[in-house]
């Protein structure tokens, strides 16, 4: 959610009334919401994008649940809460001039809509864009910015259509939500073609029987709001959740309408954003609304009350907070609460349609007063020993092939073919699950042959394994290959008293991926020269293009000591060439021979 | 002339976790890796078409209609149902394993990594609990500096969930590194547990992520490939 500091300033305003100024450093606003709240995953200039949590995008993708989160972690209290005090009933008085017909009450949960003749339609003042540019948007026009800013300040998706592009029949115009036919059309106000389906939900001129809008999701350019406009019918509506996520997932058309129906914000939400749109296009478009009608056939169930005992909080959070502690937090909600023997009755506002159940308020109260406060303890000791039966038979298993020389790769579970194939494959060349290890230990050595010579020793060749899960018709199971064959093949069992060895690893060294050179050298050592100071005498020479040293040979003859070795020369920045190997070569044997070496 | 051969920077760390954790009372159970929908998702409080499994981008596989949607499992905590269906409360359990997740890659994505999943049930374990479990964990797993701070956030299967951050102090930075919280009433009735009586803790870690951060791995690609000279990339000291 991009929220402008300064729109969510407003909520703050400190020249009115009770309300105070935000903290100004934006590292300060950024703490109190990633600690109580949500992840800030940026402040620039006047932008904040908040990463609002899924439990809460029904009411906080808004700057009005933002601002009000602020208001509780920071306490300091809302200059004004558009959502605080009951919307009046917003039926003007007839005639009629708009019906509005629901096919199904499940999927269409609320339908406000109103008629508003003699607007004028042309830019928006400069607050109303400029607010909408700060958080990313385009203005478009003041009727449709009008829309968008309400949404965006409380939440409540809204819609504005041409009313002379509607029929009227005596004189009234009739809004269907209905689902779409197989095969039907629509072209949507960015002029994409949309195939419909009985899935999708859309909006209609009920008198025509054409559509006008996918619900939720877009409106339709058939009625668009153009400068030409003088009479609108605007549309404050609630849509089941489900269907406008499978729609928006069908068509491919994810909008700020759609993202926050999916959400399930609560149909009472509808009327506020009916109410302040209507104030907001007399603003900014004049015009006077001449008719409201609100179809409600599943009204939201009234927030039942959440109890939760001053134990249950402490009992789950292992904290000690008072019943003052817990009394004050949902003060700085506005969570309206009682508090009878220590058990607090809460009654949560519609908006808040997250609180349910007893935990979803003691993390109210956990995150609010904040997480440091929770002490850290120390688990009971427990009865008896942990199982830790199978995973050591695993180990067991694994320790014994790394005494046998073979070292464990670990690769991926994604085979060309096999008996499981995915439905929605990543890499289409791999579209199916291994049935065997096989073919990934056979390319896996392949490759390890190319660079034993940088990682092992000369006489030394690559074994390799790998235990992982393959899977058949049969089912999965846990695989153990090695690339040649084991004298006593190991098998899985349990092994409840096996201690698996541990290694300590040093710090990651990079490896280069250019081509690396190996060269062999052999001489016959002085008398007194012994292994380390040899070793010194090639590596200083050597330089930093050697990577690997190790001696591969030893032989004593007639009383002297022959020694080979085996150089890996290799740059992290190029390919190194023949010649300037060459030439290093050509320096070592040099100073080993002024060392009293002979280099065979 | 025979040479050891070197385990995988990724089995060591699984190690090291089971060793800290096993001293604090925890067994070490599995699941598979081709899963349910149901106990990857329904069972643990994450029902479809909720915009919560937008969290998950899942690799699904190609089925027969009446048989039930199977995946790969997003992540180990279809384990603590399995787990808790067959054995009950009271337990204290951490589940290794692979993962999957259909994104595309990068040096800190891919599509298949290990966590390793915990879950603490009992009639009297709270967050302070976890709080504690963790701080030891990091400070036995990373070095003694290590401190744990927690941040508010949300998962289905937990409530209250938190974020987990460790302090590093040679870096004098916080990373985040797990998800964690109280494991969701909910969640436990569909294991069959008794959610009056029993309540516990779960998180899930990433074991790459872990690895990464104590050995300085620039790269997550670099643990799936199969390339022997990632083995090779550290000094190894036998224990």
């Amino acid at each position: 959610m991009k929220v402008s500091l300064k729109w969510l300033q407003k909520y703050f305003d400190p020249s009115t009334g009770s309300g105070q100024a935000l903290p100004t450093s934006a590292e300060e606003i950024a703490d109190a919401y990633t600690f109580h709240a949500f992840e800030i995953e940026e402040i620039v200039g006047d932008l904040m994008d908040v990463k609002v949590l899924p439990n809460r995008a029904a009411d906080c993708l808004s700057h009005r649940g933002i601002a009000k989160e602020l208001s509780a972690i920071l306490n300091l209290p809302l200059k004004k809460d558009p959502l605080s005090a009951p919307v009046p009933m917003l039926d003007v008085p007839r005639p009629t001039l708009l019906e509005v017909e629901i096919e199904d009450s499940k999927k269409c949960l609320r339908y406000i809509g109103a008629v508003v003749r003699g607007v004028k339609v042309g830019p928006s003042p400069d607050w109303l864009r400029e607010a909408l540019e700060a958080v990313g948007q385009r203005s478009i026009n003041n009727i449709v910015d009008a829309t968008n800013f309400v949404m965006l300040n409380i939440g409540q998706p809204l819609h504005a259509f041409d009313a002379k592009k509607l029929m009227q029949k005596d004189g009234v115009y009739a809004v269907g939500v209905r689902s779409a036919k197989e095969g039907e059309k629509i072209t949507t106000l960015s002029s994409e073609e949309c195939d419909l389906n009985p899935n999708i939900l859309l909006i209609t001129d009920a008198n025509a029987g054409s559509a006008v809008g996918i619900a939720g999701i877009k409106g339709g350019k058939s009625a668009e709001v153009t400068a030409e406009t003088t009479d609108i019918i605007v549309e404050s509506a609630n849509f089941d959740g489900t269907l406008i996520r499978r729609g928006a997932q069908a068509l491919k058309l994810f909008t700020d309408a759609s993202v926050r129906f999916q959400n399930r914000p609560s149909p009472e939400l509808a009327s506020y954003g009916m109410r302040d749109v209507l104030a907001l296009i007399k603003e900014v478009a004049g015009g006077e609304a001449v008719d409201v009608v609100d179809v409600y056939p599943s009204r939201a169930e009234r927030g039942t009350n959440v109890n939760v005992t001053l134990a249950q909080v402490n009992g789950i959070l292992g904290s000690s907070f008072s019943q003052e502690d817990v009394a004050s937090v949902f003060t700085r909600l506005g969570l309206p609460a009682t508090c009878e023997s220590q058990t607090f009755t809460v009654t949560p506002p519609f908006e808040r349609t997250d609180l349910v159940i007893a935990e979803d308020l003691i993390e109210e109260v956990g995150r609010i007063l904040g997480y440091d406060q929770i002490p850290a303890a120390e688990l009971p000791p427990l009865r008896g020993e942990p199982d830790q039966a199978r995973f050591r038979g695993i180990e067991r298993v694994k320790d014994f092939l790394v005494e046998c020389g073979f070292t464990e790769v670990s690769t991926q579970s994604f085979a060309k073919s096999g008996d499981i194939e995915l439905a929605n494959p990543l890499d289409k060349s791999m579209p199916a699950l291994r049935t065997s290890l096989d073919e990934n230990i056979k390319a896996a050595l392949e490759q390890a042959k190319h660079y034993a010579p940088r990682v092992l020793e000369p006489k030394q060749k690559p074994k390799l394994f790998e235990i992982g899960t393959v899977f058949t018709k049969s089912g999965e199971r846990l695989a153990v290959k090695t690339s040649e064959p084991v004298p006593v093949p190991p098998e899985i069992h349990d092994a409840p008293d096996y201690m698996p060895t541990r290694y300590e690893l040093g710090a990651y060294k990079p490896f280069s991926i250019y081509p690396f050179v190996t060269r062999d050298i052999a001489f016959w050592a002085p008398a007194d020269a012994d292994y380390g100071l040899t070793m010194s005498i090639i590596r200083e020479h050597a330089g930093e293009l050697l990577v690997r040293l190790d001696q591969f040979d030893k032989f004593e003859k007639e009383g002297r000591v022959s020694l080979a070795f085996r150089l890996v020369f290799q740059s992290f920045e190029r390919t190194l060439t023949d010649d300037e190997v060459n030439a290093i070569m050509e320096d070592i044997s040099a100073a080993l021979c002024a060392a009293g070496y002979e280099v065979r | 002339m025979n040479q050891p051969g070197r385990l995988h920077p990724i089995t060591i760390a699984i190690r090291d976790m089971a060793d800290i954790f096993g001293r604090m009372g925890f067994g070490i159970a599995y699941g598979p890796e081709l899963e349910t929908e149901h106990y990857n998702f329904d069972a643990l409080n994450i029902p479809a078409d909720h915009p919560s499994r937008d969290m998950w981008d899942t690799f699904w596989v190609k089925g027969k209609e009446d048989e039930g949607r199977k995946l790969l499992r997003t992540h180990t905590s279809p384990v603590q149902i399995r787990w808790l269906e067959k054995y009950g409360a009271p337990t204290r359990i951490i589940a290794p394993g692979k993962v999957f997740r259909n994104e595309s890659t990068d040096a800190t994505h891919e599509a298949q990594f290990y966590q390793l999943e915990g879950l603490a049930v009992d009639e009297d374990i709270t967050l302070a609990h976890l709080k504690g479990t963790l701080e030891r964990f990091s400070k036995e797993y990373f070095g003694t500096g290590a401190k744990v701070r927690l941040r508010p956030s949300y998962f289905p299967f937990t409530e209250p969930s938190v974020e987990v951050d460790v302090w590093f102090p040679q870096q004098q930075k916080w990373l985040e590194v797990m998800g964690a919280g109280m494991v969701h009433p909910k969640v436990l009735e569909n294991a069959g547990i008794d959610a009056g009586k029993y309540q516990g803790f779960a998180f899930g870690l990433g074991v790459e992520r872990f690895a990464m951060i104590k050995y300085g791995i620039p790269d997550v690609r670099l643990f799936h490939s199969g390339d022997i000279r990632f083995n090779y990339a550290f000094d190894e000291k036998k224990l």
